[in-house]
């Protein structure tokens, strides 16, 4: 199996694995292949040796991606994982992965690029797309940001970096919230998780989308801390200290401090001044998805079936995308 | 694969277009896409190939096994007539297919026990007895015995459904080397096919409940409902040493249990909820829709008849059996240990010619 594939060139490298750019070996009496894959090697010897010296075995997030991108196959916004295979040779797990050389992070600092309102929408729609089916599969992928939004060579976003993925458990009578806090990336972490929540939902993701998309819109991030204090007094700054009355179980989260400076909620005007630019529809979607209480921020249907979305302009098709980049 | 065919009215088939088109995306879509339906779903003809194609192998490995030992001892007349022919009726019994699942099924239900001690979720402990069991569908007891595979699943099982424990706290949890867990871990995900998400049954059990109190409303007690789902939840515990997952959706399972439970309160759901008029009714009387209503509800009862079978139907051998694989599988490793345990018994045998020709127990190290 591992024969299949050969690898060309190192990519990157993270803590245990190793990102290849990789090609499928051409095969006898089968025409060459020239599509290129990006191989994902993940080291077992690595994780045995750890800083810690302590052994945990196959390493979560690994296991998380593999777990996740399997089910995830079927999707044009999901990065596509086309197989796994184990390499005795080198001790290694690979996961052979759709090659995707550009990601939103990158297409949004090259400041010679000049969104209109239908390349934001098309990127918009492809990312709300992606997340409804992850959503749809009560799947929380934790780590939304600009750099896990990959842009394949035909336009198309693609959703990737499971490896902090994980099941809503959202039922049962014996069901039981523990989750962690300590998921996603400070600038796109919805302020739930950083007042401590352990039982929070689908709705931290669509905070991140709500972020990712004013970035889109102002080519910097919007709300950059230094730390998760000062990520959510920034919060509260920009988008208003959150009272009892805005979001009632407030108070019972862990960090919540009562001496909090109590910023105003800014309110529809104030949005309007920010954002100049952008139709009242849209306007509303991006208050909507920067709600700070998670009950009242829509859900991923809700912004997908947005006026935003139903109104004139329609998205631009995904080869000025292409051309985009390309410039 | 018809024995998973569908719960809901839309059984279209599914392609990848169906999920970026206008369509409605139904569950049943969902878990047409998933790994488990690709993978891991069979009908039973094919699980029962698999299974005596892994016997078969398993066989032959016995028998070179034999071959290579009976080699061994060839000129220096180690073993006599007699002891070489019980060591080959022995060995050429290798480990059948029902025995293989036998003495795993056994070993599942340790997993259940030691996942209920320590105090795991129901995903997790589902998610573990799955692995297990998976495991052994591709591998034979002889290359890994399942005692030395139950901690590997539980391990694994728990940071797949994101129950997180440290290797070391696990280790010292369960009294046993870390390194002896973590020793097959990649084997075991290898031998998953890489594929860990499993559709449990407690999500639709959950669902269903909810439904029945919709639609039987102020018809059923809501305490008496809470009996039921309990009930039910235990027997779907139980369902996953069973082979019902490889063959039925995870709705259809639940259904089954449900059924079981209280068929004459369910019967009425499904009537209301997919006929809403007796399905006694003779055909003739019935408009076109209803047609159709009824023949998906005919097929949907068919499925849950052939389910319950299979939910009823235990793989767990006696004790004696049990002890007879088990040993079996001891041989193979160590064919000394069969002609001793040979001589053993002969040497008994004639001491005492009333003596039990049970074998000697040789307790499993398994607390």
């Amino acid at each position: 199996m591992s024969e299949l594939f050969v690898k060309e060139k190192k990519l990157g490298e993270g803590t245990f694995a190793i990102v290849y750019l990789g090609k499928k070996k051409q095969q006898e009496g089968e025409p060459k292949d020239e599509a290129y894959v990006a191989i994902k090697e993940i080291k077992l010897d690595l994780m045995k040796q750890s800083d810690t010296g302590d052994n945990m075995g196959i390493d979560i997030s690994a296991i998380r991606e593999i777990k996740y991108l399997q089910e995830l196959k079927a999707h044009d916004n999901i990065i596509k994982l086309y197989d796994v295979y184990s390499d005795m040779k080198t001790n290694s797990i690979n996961l052979i992965l759709e090659y995707l050389p550009m990601d939103l992070e990158k297409l949004i600092k090259k400041k010679t690029i000049i969104f209109n309102s239908m390349d934001i929408k098309l990127i918009v729609l492809q990312i709300l797309r992606g997340v409804n089916h992850l959503h749809r599969l009560c799947i929380i992928h934790r780590d939304l940001k600009p750099a896990n939004l990959l842009i394949g060579e035909n336009g198309l976003i693609k959703l990737a970096d499971f490896g902090l993925a994980r099941t809503y458990d959202d039922g049962g009578i014996n069901s039981h919230s523990n989750l962690t806090n300590n998921v996603v990336t400070r600038w796109y972490k919805a302020p739930e998780l950083l007042l401590g929540s352990k039982n929070y939902d689908f709705k931290i993701d669509i905070w991140s989308i709500g972020l990712i998309i004013i970035e889109l819109l102002i080519r910097v991030p919007y709300l950059p801390g230094k730390d998760d204090l000062d990520q959510l007094n920034l919060i509260f700054k920009v988008l208003g200290t959150p009272s009892e009355k805005d979001w009632p179980q407030v108070k019972a989260l862990p960090n919540y401090n009562t001496n909090l400076y109590m910023y105003p909620k800014p309110n529809r005007q104030e949005w309007r001044k920010r954002f100049i630019a952008i139709s009242d529809n849209f306007l509303d979607l991006l208050m909507s998805m920067l709600e700070m209480n998670p009950g009242e921020r829509w859900d991923i249907v809700r912004c997908l079936e947005s006026e935003y979305i139903r109104e004139f302009p329609r998205p631009s098709d995904q080869m000025e995308l292409v051309r985009l980049m390309n410039e | 694969m018809s024995t998973t065919s569908s719960l809901k009215k839309t059984d279209k088939s599914t392609t990848n277009n169906a999920l970026y088109s206008n369509q409605r995306v139904t569950d049943d879509d969902i878990f047409r896409n998933s790994s488990q339906f690709s993978k891991w779903s069979f009908t039973k003809q094919q699980l029962k190939d698999i299974r005596q194609n892994l016997a078969d192998e398993t066989l032959l490995r016995f028998q070179e096994k034999l071959k290579s030992y009976l080699a061994e001892h060839e000129s220096d007349n180690f073993l006599t007539d007699e002891e070489k022919e019980a060591i080959s009726s022995e060995f050429e019994l290798g480990i059948s297919s029902e025995e293989q699942l036998q003495i795993v099924s056994l070993y599942a239900q340790k997993v259940q026990i030691f996942c209920t001690k320590l105090k795991l979720p129901s995903e997790v402990i589902a998610t573990s007895i799955i692995f297990f069991k998976k495991f052994y569908i591709t591998n034979s007891v002889i290359n890994l015995h399942p005692k030395n595979l139950i901690f590997t699943c539980i391990f694994l099982a728990c940071k797949s459904e994101n129950h997180f424990i440290s290797a070391e706290t696990f280790a010292s949890k369960v009294k046993q080397d870390k390194q002896s867990i973590l020793e097959n871990e990649f084997k075991l995900l290898e031998s998953l096919k890489f594929s860990l998400m499993n559709h449990h049954l407690f999500k639709p059990l959950h669902g269903f409940y909810l439904d029945i109190q919709s639609v039987l409303y102020g018809k059923v007690d809501k305490n008496y409902l809470g009996t039921v789902y309990e009930k039910s939840k235990k027997m779907l515990l139980n369902s996953y040493l069973t082979d019902v997952f490889y063959h039925y959706s995870p709705p259809h399972i639940t259904l089954t249990a449900l059924i079981l439970e209280d068929e004459q309160l369910i019967l009425k759901y499904l009537e209301l909820k997919f006929l809403g008029f007796d399905p006694l009714t003779p055909e003739e009387k019935l408009n076109e829709s209803q047609l159709i209503s009824k023949k998906m509800y005919d097929t949907l009862m068919k499925t849950i008849e052939n389910c319950k079978q299979d939910l009823k139907t235990s793989l767990l051998p006696d004790r004696e059996t049990a002890w007879k694989i088990d040993a079996r599988i001891h041989y193979f490793l160590d064919p000394m240990s069969f002609i001793k345990r040979f001589r053993a018994q002969k040497e008994s045998n004639s001491n005492s010619n009333d003596a039990s020709d049970e074998p000697d127990k040789k307790k499993q190290k398994i607390e």
